[in-house]
């Protein structure tokens, strides 16, 4: 999980540190913004992370629905998106899986998982969900 | 900085470090412990254990040049230097390096597609082009051009072809270091060479003609460590107009083997030219229904060769075993060709036969979402939605490694292997399982796979690396080779490859004190140790 000066780096620590502590609860709270990430990604299959898509959709956030694989986001939005304007911040709630192929490919753009939260919501097979935030890696790189 | 090279002082490498600095900018070379730590291997077997593999440091340069200068630097002060293209290389060692300290050498900046020609159907790349980027690279053009990816496809055409991976399309373009043609490598004095006819400076046949003049050395930048592979060209499968597929089932057990020997005659003769599927519809597994309950008994009490299994799978009209043969062309000669290949599977008694798939392209909307992307030359991650939960494995690790050994192409061997491996189950407590088939990714011979679960246990993983090994010991008895495998065992399968008193490793050394005297390349990569760290291995 990220430390503090992970986050201060990120330059975003005011916005997502309440998602983050929250642990169980994953719904952004009051004070939260959804200008901080350039998109919310929740996997449609699982009704706790749809719970938490549609929070952050009524916040005003773009957020995306995937199926477990993040084939279609990557290729024709974030590739794109961090190629052409520079890295911006995603935040989600899925499986290991979406989180482990969007971390890598993060991080040949400067950005790194600043957060990674195990939640107590499970999946239907049993595997955990997981709240996590990528964010760029020095203050000066964000570009939301 | 947590670990330095291995025999090379701090003002050795603080000084090589500088001169990297010079070579590729300072922001291009990472020292912190942080962007050190993203070059470990996510899947190591020694996962936060003393002798997991980890990098000193990494530089990552932009340029031919700067690749020249790094290793020229890297020579003069004899850092050891571990090259990777996008770092993707999962399940076979990842981004981190066989020797702990060594340097890695990114080349991800350096990707640039520098041809893809219609008319030729080929490409020439740089290592740091992703199977995405060379797959966008065409659509936006709209070429008639397809790129034979593996699965998953965020890896390089470069690093995946140079580890010898494989793909999913026609079988002289899914075997992807046979589908290259021509390469630059920066050797470990700096120099730059090129290999083909590209080593005819006015030649405009690089991506043509692989083997130029004298002897054809691309082989030896293939799982090795003898240079740096910087350009490579590649051939292209020009987009066909359909693809079908049908499914062959035989109804016996003694079937498997005439089956697939007539599916090697399909293949070989040019009739079959997609990557065909083995099932066993009796047996279930992977893309077939779900094994009955009293087949599971069956097998656990008998085994595959249990006589009461067998008469079950007559009584309930079960098929044994069905293989799906592809097919990609024009619809007419495409149709012709799985004709033809029904008369010959009929020769087996009681063979049924099902028109599967039929498609043309340009695919629809529709048909995009529900193909296996990577049989239609598109790279996909899909692979990653897929929970490692098993009933085999009901606590999904954090990764997995590969034992992959390659076996005769036929029906008896894949009967034999199938008798040894589940007896070293057994015998080492493995959780494999009761029958597998093997994979097609070659024409001319099978590989099995079998994924080793790996953890953030500590003794879990030490158990699975002893049993990996005793299996890969147990296959050679039987001439079953590894065709690729992780660092952490690449000694103890080249160990393997043992004829005439390993006169093959040692030909590699020779190779390896002639080429690379400083031994600075990606010391024991496949077994290849430099002189120095001879009698060091891991």
């Amino acid at each position: 999980m990220a430390n503090r000066r992970e986050f201060i780096q990120a330059g975003i620590a005011a916005s997502v540190l309440p998602l983050v502590v929250a642990g169980g609860n994953m719904a952004p709270k009051q004070r939260e913004s959804h200008a901080a990430f350039y998109k919310v990604i929740f996997d449609e299959r699982f009704p706790s992370s749809v719970a938490f898509g549609d929070e952050w959709k009524a916040r005003g956030a773009s957020v995306h629905a995937i199926r477990g694989d993040i084939t279609d986001l990557w290729f024709h939005d974030l590739d794109y998106r961090w190629k052409k304007q520079g890295p911006a911040a995603i935040a989600g709630l899925t499986a290991h899986g979406p989180l482990f192929c969007l971390e890598r490919l993060a991080w040949e753009h400067g950005m790194r998982v600043v957060s990674r939260v195990e939640q107590s919501a499970r999946d239907t097979d049993g595997e955990p969900l997981i709240s996590w935030v990528i964010a760029p890696k020095k203050k000066s790189e964000v570009k939301a | 900085m947590s670990i330095t090279p291995p025999g090379v002082s701090s003002k050795d490498f603080s000084d090589a470090l500088k001169q990297f600095e010079e070579a590729v900018g300072k922001e291009w070379v990472f020292t912190s412990d942080e962007d050190v730590a993203l070059y470990r291997d996510a899947y190591s077997p020694f996962w936060g254990e003393p002798e997991e593999r980890v990098a000193s440091a990494a530089v990552a340069p932009f340029t031919v040049e700067q690749v020249q200068a790094v290793m020229k630097a890297a020579n003069e002060h004899k850092i050891p230097v571990y090259p990777i293209s996008t770092g993707k290389n999962l399940g076979y060692g990842g981004s981190a390096p066989n020797l702990s300290g060594s340097v890695v050498l990114d080349l991800k900046r350096m990707n640039r597609i520098l041809e893809v020609d219609e008319r030729d159907a080929s490409a020439l790349v740089e290592p740091g082009v992703s199977y995405f980027d060379l797959y966008r690279h065409i659509q936006d053009r709209k070429l008639k051009l397809w790129v034979d990816v593996p699965d998953p496809g965020w890896g390089s055409p470069v690093g995946n072809s140079l580890d010898h991976g494989g793909g999913y399309l026609q079988p002289m373009y899914r075997n992807h270091f046979d589908s290259h043609c021509g390469m630059e490598v920066v050797l470990a004095n700096g120099e730059v060479m090129r290999t083909g006819m590209g080593a005819m400076p006015a030649a405009k046949t690089w991506q043509q003609y692989k083997f130029g003049f004298g002897p054809w050395i691309d082989g030896m930048f293939s799982q090795s460590n003898f240079g740096v592979v910087t350009k490579m060209g590649f051939w292209l499968m020009p987009e066909p107009d359909a693809y079908l597929t049908g499914t062959v089932s035989v109804p016996r057990y003694e079937d498997l083997i005439p089956m697939i020997d007539i599916l090697t005659l399909l293949e070989n003769s040019g009739i079959s030219n997609g990557m065909p599927g083995l099932g066993s519809p009796i047996l279930g597994g992977f893309m077939m229904p779900p094994r009955a309950p009293e087949v599971t008994a069956m097998l656990e009490k008998d085994g595959v060769e249990s006589a009461e299994l067998h008469k079950y799978a007559q009584d309930k009209g079960i098929p044994f075993w069905s293989c799906t043969v592809k097919f990609y062309g024009p619809e007419k000669a495409i149709r012709a060709q799985w004709e033809y290949a029904q008369e010959k599977f009929s020769v087996i008694a009681g063979a049924k036969f099902k028109d599967d798939e039929f498609y043309k392209f340009p695919l629809t909307p529709e048909q995009f979402n529900k193909v296996h992307k990577p049989e239609m030359g598109i790279p996909s991650l899909e692979m990653f939605s897929i929970g490692a939960r098993s009933p085999y494995n009901p606590t999904p690790g954090q990764g997995h490694i590969w034992f992959s050994p390659i076996i005769p192409r036929t029906g008896e061997a894949v009967l034999e292997a199938n008798k040894v491996f589940a007896k070293a189950a057994k015998d080492f407590g493995l959780p494999l399982l009761s029958f597998s088939l093997p994979t097609t990714y070659w024409m001319r011979s099978f590989i099995f796979l079998f994924g080793f679960p790996i953890t953030h246990d500590i003794a879990t993983n030490k158990k699975n690396r002893e049993t990996f090994k005793q299996v890969v010991r147990v296959a050679a008895e039987h001439g079953w080779g590894e065709y690729r495998t992780a660092p952490a065992f690449q000694d103890a399968v080249m160990d393997t490859y043992s004829f005439n008193n390993h006169a093959l490793r040692r030909f590699h050394e020779t190779v390896k004190d002639a080429v690379d005297p400083n031994g600075i390349i990606s010391a024991g990569r496949y077994g290849i140790w430099p002189k120095h760290l001879r009698g060091n291995k891991a």
